[in-house]
């Protein structure tokens, strides 16, 4: 029999006191559940939905799913929670109803109480006289959290249910207006491409009206989900609602006409820029700031102001370089294109490198971590101008230029891809711009001008590593451009390399054996040859490259010709 | 040349009427989460779109009273121009409002309604660091030699050269030159087709183009050509409509254009339009975009395709323009 003093106490007027006056019948108690399950109404079971809130009413649906005695034990256990006393306050009657609620829902629990056919009678007998429950709603592990929260960040599940159903009914209302939207856009898809009804055999035209319907229901859809959600999903900072931001006044960008109304993404942007304006109008430099200006960067890395405002605020609030560049590493791995970026990187390190420059051991552990970093990343995109040209600043800047470990790894790169200007470019550099044994420093010498500074063994050096790297692809250009920059710096004659050059060329002007590997080499070849006088040679290198081996710069390899024939010297002074 | 470009099938000719549409429906997308996202080009956008129009030969598709006031509306106190209205001032946007005003003749209008030449000129000498020649792009700091072309460019629209020293800025240019006749974007950096552009052409401005070693730089922007007959923009990399731009008004600056093949080039640029919808992309079959339109469009007409206006390779602007602005 189902206690009814104990049922009786459970607060907010449960269901099951109302019926408690006479043991329901196991139709009644599936007509009630049924009822329970339906959406709100408002019939004799439950004493005053306005209060009631649909938290509760979930615990109760729950409580009273498991039977009568649950509710009962429950209360019990709750009411003796410190005091230990328990299930075995209740009376004798109810501890057997409540151990045959357990086990008649329960085929586990029968199991393992292994009972004989004599008790599996008694407890079938009880269960239809007491008409309990057989199965139940399953116990969720944190009811408190399945509702959410709204736009003010309140827990739903604390909601009356009557407020509850009039949420239910407009978040059924977006639905259909998330699938109207829907079905403009494919409309309008459709008008785009001048697609043809099957049926009639008319073009797709997408009307006016058709537009302002639109144009008025994202309106309405943006406003639900306003009240809903707050407008932005998850996880986000949501500053108009967030108390953190009450005293600023965002700065909000005039609506362009005829603009179809806030879709939600666009408006979280919108407002996390007008919250931007303001901070940056009254030069606030906050933590706060910090977290919008990582916020804006996430929708928007290329936005340009923001970068440079995040970079006065971290030099405002004196925060540790090596953690916004650990930050923004994972920043630039996401958006290799950006190079704001970059910039930002620059005006880092312009900062920090004061700090550490008295340090030769801070030096060499910064140099060390970003080469790292630029290792990683130019793995990803090889030839990534911003990173190669922060990288020639670094150089400078951390003065690595004799540093075999930046060397090994620009050797690294070209091993792994020959045809890596960028890596080409570099090495040029860190070789010829180097300080310590070249004239740059001076800037009195043109990029292609002799300089005496560059010892003969490394210009020889690089002649010869130059010259092995155009074995493995002789077509690949890059090596040739190094040779000849090589050799001008070096002020050496292009002829001290004819033999090698010599090697890709073969019986030039013979008709059926004419054999040339490599455009670059016949090129370097007719200069070599005009340098030396030998005109006629020379002219026959650049006409068979405009006739057949590169055709497509016929009118470059024609001027060549022309200068031959005026006597002009060759392209390339050489020195 | 021009003839038989006309007796190509549909598809392989100039879509100039898509085109037009598809500049004009730009700043109708504003519910595009794209159009948001690229508010800090607004201005620039203008400036690609409302010159590809006066090459076309539309220049009325946009109207120019709203133009004209939008342009106004992004001028600061301090005479520069931010990317879109609210937006900060930056050189980049500074130079393309004084491009859009001086192509649809509209200075009077900056005079009366905005800050006036004078301010304007002020605002971009500021940006020059004395120091080194070179200019920055903002209050921030931020220096490229692009800022430095950007100046001369819109200063001598102005007639306002004079306010910087273009001797140092000169002198920063030389040592942006590299081993292979190209230019950096600083001392050092590896020679790139759009760096090359900014420095040549920011030194005819300056009357000094002669520093240039014009044969070893021809050379090199003639390999930008491969195969397909597409330009690149380094060595090794693949070819890209904008580079029809930055490779040729190049060789155009230093009287080279014979050095690639323009059939060639011609054929690639066209094979990069969406001739349906309008615009041109980067590669054939990609996403197009005013950028790209732009520069497939100044491309041909440097190629002197029929039927463009022709295009003045220092400014990238159209050659009346600049014939009216500068007496030439």
């Amino acid at each position: 029999m189902p206690p009814k003093g104990k049922a009786a106490q459970k607060p907010k007027g449960s269901e099951a006191s109302a019926s408690s006056a006479s043991a329901p019948t196991q139709q009644q108690q599936q007509q009630q559940q049924q009822q329970q399950q339906q959406k709100q109404t408002s019939s004799s079971s439950t004493s005053s939905p306005a209060t009631t809130t649909v938290l509760e009413r979930s615990h109760q649906r729950y409580d009273e799913s498991r039977g009568p005695y649950e509710a009962a034990a429950a209360a019990v256990r709750s009411q003796k929670a410190g005091g230990g006393l328990g299930l075995s306050a209740l009376s004798r009657e109810e501890q057997i109803g409540w151990i045959s609620s357990l086990l008649a829902r329960s085929a586990s629990a029968r199991a393992r109480a292994n009972l004989g056919s004599k008790a599996q009678r008694e407890l079938w007998r009880h269960v239809n006289e007491a008409s309990l429950p057989v199965r139940c709603i399953k116990k969720t592990t944190s009811p408190e959290q399945q509702w959410g929260t709204d736009h003010a960040g309140q827990d739903v599940g604390r909601y009356s249910v009557g407020r509850f159903a009039d949420r239910s009914e407009k978040r059924i209302t977006l639905t259909t207006l998330e699938v109207a939207s829907r079905r403009f856009l494919e409309a309008r898809d459709q008008a785009d491409k001048k697609l043809r009804d099957p049926l009639t055999g008319e073009e797709a035209v997408l009307t006016d009206r058709e537009f302002q319907e639109e144009k008025d229901r994202r309106r309405e859809m943006a406003s639900l989900r306003k009240e809903l959600y707050g407008g932005v999903s998850e996880g986000q900072l949501q500053f108009a609602l967030d108390p953190e931001w009450d005293d600023v006044e965002p700065i909000l960008q005039d609506e362009p006409e005829n603009a179809l109304a806030a879709i939600s993404y666009p408006a979280e942007y919108d407002e996390a820029i007008s919250y931007l304006r303001a901070v940056m109008l009254k030069k606030e430099y906050s933590p706060r700031c910090l977290r919008l200006t990582e916020r804006i960067i996430e929708m928007n890395p290329a936005h340009y102001t923001v970068w440079l405002y995040r970079a006065s605020n971290v030099f405002a609030l004196g925060l540790s370089i090596l953690d916004e560049i650990e930050w923004l590493n994972g920043v630039a791995l996401k958006n290799l294109k950006n190079y704001q970026i970059w910039h930002h990187r620059h005006l880092l390190v312009d900062n920090y490198y004061p700090t550490i420059a008295s340090s030769p051991v801070l030096v060499v552990k910064f140099t060390d971590s970003e080469r790292e970093f630029l290792t990683e990343i130019l793995a990803e995109d090889t030839k990534n101008y911003h990173v190669w040209s922060y990288r020639s600043y670094l150089v400078d800047k951390l003065g690595s230029w004799d540093s075999p470990d930046e060397l090994a790894s620009i050797e690294r790169m070209i091993n792994d891809d020959v045809r890596n200007n960028s890596a080409w470019s570099h090495r040029f550099f860190l070789v010829f711009s180097n300080p310590a044994h070249s004239s740059c420093a001076e800037k009195k010498l043109g990029a292609t001008d002799f300089d005496p500074k560059v010892p003969a063994t490394i210009v020889d050096r690089e002649v010869q590593y130059a010259m092995d790297k155009v074995y493995e692809a002789p077509q690949n250009q890059s090596p040739w451009n190094y040779l000849r920059g090589v050799l001008a710096k070096g002020g050496r004659k292009l002829g001290s390399i004819e033999k090698f050059v010599g090697e890709f060329v073969s019986a030039l002007g013979e008709e059926e054996k004419e054999d040339v590997k490599s455009t670059h080499a016949l090129d370097l070849l007719a200069e070599i040859w005009a340098e030396k006088g030998e005109r006629e040679k020379a002219d026959l290198g650049l006409r068979r490259l405009a006739e057949k081996w590169d055709r497509i710069r016929v009118g470059y390899w024609e001027w060549r010709r022309s200068c031959l024939n005026e006597g002009v010297a060759a392209v390339v002074a050489a020195s | 040349m021009a003839e038989a470009f006309k007796k190509l099938p549909e598809k392989l000719q100039l879509a100039t009427s898509a085109h037009v549409k598809y500049i004009q429906s730009l700043d109708t997308r504003k519910d595009e989460y794209d159009y948001w996202l690229t508010e800090h080009l607004r201005l620039n956008g203008l400036y690609w779109g409302l010159t590809a129009l006066h090459l076309l030969g539309h220049p009325d598709a946009l109207p120019r009273a709203e133009t004209i006031d939008f342009v106004l509306s992004c001028q600061h106190e301090n005479g520069g121009f931010g990317a879109a209205p609210g937006h900060d001032a930056h050189m980049l946007s500074t130079v393309s409002a004084v491009q859009i005003l001086a192509t649809i003749d509209a200075f009077d209008d900056l005079e009366k309604r905005g800050r006036g030449k004078a301010q304007v000129g002020k605002y971009i000498a500021n940006l020059q660091n004395r120091q080194t020649g070179t200019f920055a792009g903002d209050e921030w700091g931020e220096e490229d030699t692009r800022f430095l072309y950007g100046a001369f460019n819109a200063l001598s629209l102005l007639g306002l050269l004079y306010l910087v020293d273009v001797d140092k800025a000169v002198d920063h240019i030389v040592a942006c030159a590299n081993f292979d006749g190209g230019y950096g974007v600083s001392p050092g950096a590896e020679s790139h087709a759009g760096q090359i552009f900014t420095c040549v052409a920011a030194l005819t401005i300056a009357g000094r183009r002669g520093l240039v070693d014009a044969d070893r730089l021809g050379r090199w922007l003639s390999e930008r050509q491969i195969a397909g007959g597409g330009l690149n923009g380094r060595p090794e990399k693949k070819e890209d409509v904008c580079y029809s731009w930055w490779v040729l008004s190049s060789l155009e600056m230093i009287g080279k254009t014979h050095w690639i093949d323009r059939d060639q080039l011609i054929g690639f640029i066209l094979r990069c339009q969406d001739t349906e919808r309008g615009g041109i992309s980067d590669r054939p079959g990609d996403m197009v975009d005013v950028w790209h339109t732009l520069f497939g469009i100044t491309g041909l007409s440097l190629l002197e395709y029929p039927g463009l206006q022709p295009v003045d390779e220092v400014y990238c602007m159209p050659k009346s323009t600049i014939e009216r602005v500068l007496g030439r």
